[in-house]
Formats: C-alpha cells, structure tokens, sequence
C-alpha cells in the first residue's frame, strides 16, 4: 500500500472513469437508445470496481440481473413507449434548476467525505478478500428470513407487473 | 487496494450524475435509468465500507445489504416499467410533465 499507486489502483481509476464518463452519457445523451447503452458500460464499471474490491459474487450478481435481466427490460420498455410522430425533447423546463441542484449535492457530499476522518483499519495493508462462502454463510443462517420475504416480493413484484402492463379484458 | 475515500468520492460523483438525470429527464425510462445509477452508487458505497471494514468488525453485512439492494431494485424496475407501459397505453406519454391528472 505504501509504495507510491499500485496497479490495482490504476485499473481502479480506469474503471471508475470509464463508469462516470458512461454515468454522464446516460443523463445526457440525446437519444434514448444511446442512453441505454451508455447504462450498460457504466454497469460493466460498476462489476469491475466490485471485482476489485474481491467481491466477485456481487460482481456476478450485478452482471447477470443488472447487465441482462433490468437492461433487457428497459430496452423493451423504450421500444413500446416510443412516441411514433414527433420527436420528444428529452430535458424538462426545470434543466437549469436540477443541474444546479445536482451540483449541490455534490459538493455537499464530497465536502462530508474529505473532512471525515476515516477510520483506517490497522489491517489495511492486507485487505482479506470476502470468500464466497462467508457470504453464503450470512445470507442462509442470519438473513435467511429477510431472504425468505425478498424471494416473495420478488414474485409477487413481477405477477403485479405482468397484471399492469397485460391488456384488459374488456379494452381495445 | 485504493483507498476507502477514492471509492467514496467516485461513488459520490456516480450519485450525483444519478440525481441530475431524476432532476432534468423527462422521460420516465430515462428518470428509471438515472435511479439506477443512485442506487449502485449507494451498494457499490456498502461493500467498500463492508471490504474495509470486516476483519476489524467481523461482519459483512453491507455486502448482504448490496445483494438485497440489487434485487429489490430488479423488482422496483419491473413494476416500474409496467406502469410506463400502463400509462403510455391510456395516455400516449411516457413524459413525466405530461401525466398531470393529480396536480393541482
């Protein structure tokens, strides 16, 4: 840790750049396709810096629900909501007002950041990678209930949006 | 390994691109999109406090708390595009400012 930047920390930084630069493309492409992809690259960044941090199962998972399952939904949300006729504009009247806003939270919370002091822990030179079985371990003997009812949720979130989205019976 | 504030500060810009997307979009996929972004920056932010933090602590639960996040987030986006679909059927907008019917 002492000798100057590692090379992990040199891929951190490529991946964290890459990740805003895509970030800002979805917030500021001009078209909605573009925006999607670009959403797509900054997840793939976000999966890297998890690698990084050696938490390959939350890598994975962000792969495959994120990066397929949430993308692919996404992606025929904005083929069926297209407006046919006219091209939309994309930004509300209140652009000025949200980037001005955003900026203000921004260096509300980069202000917080750089003037706590965080605790560094004394093992900090030797950062032990979380093992996929421990992982297992605390999600199936202390957060079994807690997985129990997101597992419900989930279903029950996805019949609920299949209902809402499915034609009735009695329009058309 | 980077240190703890370097993540902290990437996740914070990540964040606040997030909210500048929810602030300015008008279209509702889009403003989904932008939520998504806020909210891997708030699960990336949990396991590095979680890396960081668990031999000294003893426990990780900030990276069980990244797995629930994204999966409650997964259902959040289902239901959340269902009702764009929903909408844009019975109104013809998937803009935000154009579905008004409660506004005073």
């Amino acid at each position: 840790m002492e000798d100057g930047v590692t090379a992990t920390q040199v891929v951190f930084w490529i991946l964290a750049v890459v990740m805003l630069i895509s970030a800002i493309g979805v917030v500021t492409a001009g078209n909605i396709v573009y925006a999607a992809l670009f959403f797509i690259a900054s997840l793939a960044g976000v999966a890297g810096i998890y690698l990084i941090l050696t938490v390959e199962f939350i890598a994975l998972v962000q792969l495959l629900i994120y990066g397929s399952a949430v993308v692919i939904l996404i992606l025929f949300a904005l083929m069926l909501t297209r407006a046919r006729e006219r091209p939309q504009a994309l930004f509300g009247r209140s652009r000025p007002l949200g980037i001005a806003a955003s900026l203000g939270l921004l260096a509300a919370l980069i202000g917080g950041i750089v003037a706590t002091t965080w605790a560094t822990p004394e093992s900090s030179s030797a950062i032990q990678p979380v093992g996929l079985q421990a992982i297992g371990d605390a999600i199936f003997t202390l957060w079994i209930v807690p997985f129990i009812i997101v597992g419900v949720l989930l279903s029950i979130a996805l019949d609920g949006a299949i209902m809402l989205a499915s034609p009735d019976e009695d329009d058309n | 390994m980077p240190p703890l504030d370097h993540i902290l500060i990437v996740n914070a810009v990540l964040f606040a691109i997030g909210a500048m997307g929810v602030l300015t979009r008008r279209n509702a996929v889009l403003i989904l999109l932008s939520v998504e972004l806020m909210l891997n920056a708030v699960s990336l932010n949990m396991v590095a406090f979680a890396v960081y933090g668990h031999v000294d602590f003893g426990n990780i639960t900030g990276i069980i708390f990244a797995f629930f996040i994204i999966v409650i987030a997964a259902a959040e986006v289902a239901l959340a595009l269902g009702i764009v679909v929903r909408t844009f059927r019975n109104r013809a907008t998937a803009n935000v400012d154009e579905v008004n019917l409660l506004k005073w």
